[in-house]
C-alpha cells in the first residue's frame, strides 16, 4: 500500500509538472509581450526592458520556467539592490493588474469556493443520488418518469442560464434573498446562508441531473445482475437485497464521479461565481483571463489541475477500500 | 398404505411471457415428481425451458413471466403464493444452485457474509451464532481451513471452489429439495466431476430431493434415476434414466445421446447392444 501511494503521488507530480510546462508555454510564449502589458500607455522602450529584465523575460524559455519551478519550490526574488521584491514559496508571481501575489490573491479566495463546492456537493449527491434511487426502485411509474424530467432539465438547461432565472426571481421578483456577496460566516451567519444558497441550488442542479442518471442506470443494471437473483434465491426480504446487494455495486462508480467533480469545482465555479458576483477562484479565473493577466491565469489553471490530479489519486486509493477486487491487485 | 406422495411435484405446468408480438409460451404443459432422497435430471437444449421450469417453482420468473398449472411443495401449492409467503420457502426448503457461480456471488462481500445472511433471513439470530453455521456449511462443502476461508471474498476462488460455496449457501438450511440449474456446467471436467461426486454425497447424508438441470446427458447419466427431456419448453421423453439411454423412444432422444462423448458414457455398451 505504502509503495502503491509513492508510486501514485510521484506520477501525480509527474503530471502536475508536465501541465505547468505546458500551461507555461501557452501562456508566457505564445500571448502578447507582459512586459509592453505591464507597462502600459505612457511606455518608454527603456521602462520596458528594465520590465523584461526584473521579470527575467529577457532570460531563455528554459531559464525563466526553471525560475518559475525553483520559485514555486522555494521562493525567488524579482530584481536586485534597492527595488528587489521577495516572493516566497510558493511564489506563483505577481499580477500584472494589481502586483499583488497571485498566491495570495488565490489564498483569499479560494475559501469562497471550497464552501460553493461543499454545499453544492451536499445538496447534488442528497438530490442526485435520491432521485437516482426513487426512479430506479419504481421504474416506469411517475415518480420515475418526474425525477428523470427533472434530470432532463439539469442536464439541458446551462448553468448561467439557471443562475439568471433565479436570480431574478429569488432576488428581483420576490425579493427573498439579497444580491450574493460572499460574507464571511463569522461575520453573519443568515446573510452567509443567503449568499450562497443560490449558487449551490444552480450548481447542485446541473450535477443532480447528472447523478440521478447515473444512479438510477447503475441500478437497474445491478437488479439484473445474477448475484441478485441469488440473494431473492435465497429467501432475503426485498429491502435487504436493495440495501445491500444492489446499493453497493451501483454506487461505487458515484465515487469516482463525485470525487473528479468535487475536485473540478475546488478549483473555482467561473460561471457561477461570475454570475453571482462571488470572489472566488472561478470569478478570479474570469477576471484575469478577460485582462490577459498571465500569472494569475497560470496560478488558478495550475490550481485546477492541482485538485484534479490529487482528487484522481484520492479516489483510486478510496477505491481499493470500496471494490474489493481492487484491494488485492494493488496491494 | 400408498406410496409417500412426491415431495416436489409439477403438474401441467405452462409459462408464458407477454411480447410485443403477442403471448409467448416458453413451457408448455410440463409434469413431473421428485421423491425423497431421488435426483430427476431435466435435459435439453439451450433455449427449451429449462431455467424458466426450476425459477417458476421458486416464485422467481423474470417480470412479466406467468406461470399456471400446480407446483406442490409437500402437497402444499407454491403458484399464487405471495411474495411473503415465497420468501419463507426460498432457501429454507427449496434451496437454489446457478450455472455461473462468479456472478452469482455479490463481489462486494465475503462469502461467508454472504452464506451467513441466507441462515439468518430464515432463522435470525446473531452474527456469532450464525459464524458455527457457516463454518460448518463450508467444511460439508469439503473447503479447507473454513473459518479461514469464510472471510475471502469471492474472486479469491477458483471456479469449482466458488461452485461449492454457492452449494453450501443452498444447504445452510438443510431444505429438503435442491434446485441445481447446470451447476457444473462453467467446470472443466475434472472439477465437474467433483462437483457430481459432492453433490452425491451430500444428498446421501441428507436424503434431500433434487431437480438437476443440464444439457449434458453424460452429466445426467451420473446424477439422476429419472430423466426429462425437453424441447421448445415440451416434454419430448420421461423414464428412467436406465431407459432414456439404453432404450430412447423418441428420435430427439437419440439425436441428444449422439452428441455425448463416449468417453464418459456409462450406458454406451447398453446403447450399442440395443442398436
Ligand atoms: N423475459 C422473457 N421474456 C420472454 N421470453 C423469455 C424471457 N426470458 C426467457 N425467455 C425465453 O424462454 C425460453 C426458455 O428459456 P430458458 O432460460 O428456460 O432456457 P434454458 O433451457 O434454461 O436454456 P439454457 O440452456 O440456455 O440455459 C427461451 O426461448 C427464452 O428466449
Ligand atoms: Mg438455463
Amino acid at each position: 500500500m505504502v509503495g502503491y501511494l509513492a508510486r501514485r503521488l510521484l506520477s501525480a507530480l509527474g503530471i502536475l509538472l508536465l501541465i505547468s510546462l505546458f500551461t507555461y508555454v501557452i501562456f508566457f510564449l505564445l500571448s502578447p509581450d507582459p512586459a509592453v502589458l505591464i507597462c502600459g500607455k505612457t511606455c518608454t522602450p527603456d521602462r520596458i526592458d528594465q520590465i523584461r529584465g526584473t521579470l527575467g523575460l529577457d532570460q531563455p524559455f528554459w531559464v525563466q520556467f526553471w525560475d518559475f519551478l525553483r520559485g514555486f519550490f522555494v521562493g525567488r526574488t524579482y530584481g536586485d539592490g534597492a527595488s528587489a521584491v521577495s516572493c516566497p514559496a510558493p511564489c506563483l508571481g505577481f499580477s500584472f493588474q494589481t502586483n499583488r501575489s497571485v498566491t495570495e490573491m488565490i489564498e483569499t479566495r479560494l475559501p469562497v469556493s471550497a464552501t460553493v463546492a461543499l454545499g453544492a456537493a451536499v445538496l447534488w449527491l442528497l438530490a442526485g443520488v435520491g432521485a437516482g434511487l426513487l426512479s430506479a426502485v419504481k421504474q416506469g411509474t411517475w415518480w420515475d418518469r418526474g425525477a428523470m424530467m427533472f434530470a432532463l432539465g439539469g442536464i439541458s438547461l446551462p448553468n448561467y442560464f439557471v443562475a439568471l432565472i433565479l436570480q431574478y426571481v429569488l432576488v428581483v421578483q420576490m425579493q427573498i434573498l439579497p444580491f450574493p456577496s460572499a460574507v464571511p460566516f463569522g461575520e453573519d451567519p443568515v446573510r452567509w446562508f443567503q449568499s450562497y444558497l443560490m449558487p449551490w441550488l444552480v450548481l447542485a442542479f446541473g450535477y443532480a441531473a447528472v447523478y440521478a442518471r447515473l444512479v438510477r442506470a447503475n441500478v437497474l443494471d445491478t437488479l439484473g445482475e445474477n448475484f441478485l437473483r441469488t440473494a431473492r434465491a435465497k429467501g432475503l426480504s426485498g429491502r435487504l437485497i436493495l440495501r445491500r446487494h444492489a446499493l453497493r455495486p451501483s454506487l461505487t462508480p458515484v465515487v469516482t464521479m463525485f470525487g473528479m467533480d468535487f475536485a473540478g469545482l475546488l478549483g473555482g465555479a467561473l460561471i457561477t461565481e461570475t454570475v453571482f458576483g462571488l470572489n472566488g477562484v472561478g470569478k478570479l479565473a474570469a477576471d484575469s483571463i478577460a485582462k490577459n493577466d498571465q500569472p494569475v491565469i497560470m496560478g488558478v489553471t495550475l490550481l485546477a489541475a492541482f485538485f484534479v490530479v490529487i482528487g484522481n489519486v484520492i479516489v483510486d486509493i478510496t477505491y481499493t477500500f470500496l471494490d474489493p477486487r481492487v484491494r488485492i491487485a494493488t496491494r | 398404505m400408498t406410496a409417500p406422495a412426491p415431495l416436489l411435484e409439477v403438474k401441467n405446468l405452462t409459462i408464458t411471457f407477454p411480447t410485443p408480438g403477442g403471448t409467448v409460451t416458453v413451457v408448455d404443459d410440463l409434469s413431473f415428481a421428485i421423491r425423497d432422497n431421488a435426483t430427476l435430471g431435466v435435459v435439453g437444449e439451450s433455449g427449451s425451458g429449462k431455467s424458466m421450469t426450476s425459477l417458476a417453482v421458486m416464485g422467481l420468473l423474470p417480470p412479466g413471466g406467468r406461470a399456471t398449472g400446480s407446483v406442490l411443495l409437500d402437497g402444499e401449492e407454491l403458484l399464487g403464493r405471495s411474495e411473503r409467503e415465497l420468501r419463507r420457502i426460498r432457501g429454507e426448503r427449496v434451496g437454489m444452485v446457478f450455472q455461473d457461480p462468479l456472478s452469482s456471488l455479490n463481489p462486494y462481500y465475503t462469502v461467508g457474509l454472504q452464506i451467513e445472511e441466507a441462515y439468518r433471513a430464515h432463522r435470525g439470530g446473531s452474527r456469532r451464532a450464525a459464524r458455527a453455521v457457516v463454518v460448518e456449511a463450508l467444511e460439508r462443502v469439503r473447503i479447507t481451513d473454513p473459518a479461514r476461508r469464510a472471510d475471502h471474498y469471492p474472486h479469491q476462488f477458483s471456479g469449482g471452489m466458488r461452485q461449492r460455496i454457492m452449494i453450501a449457501m443452498a444447504l445452510c438450511l438443510e431444505p429438503r429439495v435442491l434446485i441445481a440449474d447446470e451447476p457444473t456446467t462453467a467446470l472443466d471436467v475434472t472439477v465437474q466431476a467433483q462437483i457430481l461426486d459432492l453433490l452425491r454425497d451430500l444428498q446421501a447424508q441428507t436424503g434431500m430431493a433434487m431437480l438437476f438441470i443440464t444439457h449434458d446427458l453424460a452429466v445426467v447419466s451420473q446424477v439422476a434415476q429419472e430423466v426429462l427431456v425437453m424441447r421448445n419448453g415440451s416434454m419430448v421423453e420421461h423414464g428412467s434414466a436406465e431407459q432414456i439411454f439404453s432404450r430412447p423412444r423418441e428420435a430427439y432422444t437419440r439425436v441428444l445421446l449422439d452428441a455425448v462423448p463416449r468417453i464418459d458414457d456409462p450406458f454406451g455398451d447398453l446403447r450399442r447392444v440395443s442398436a
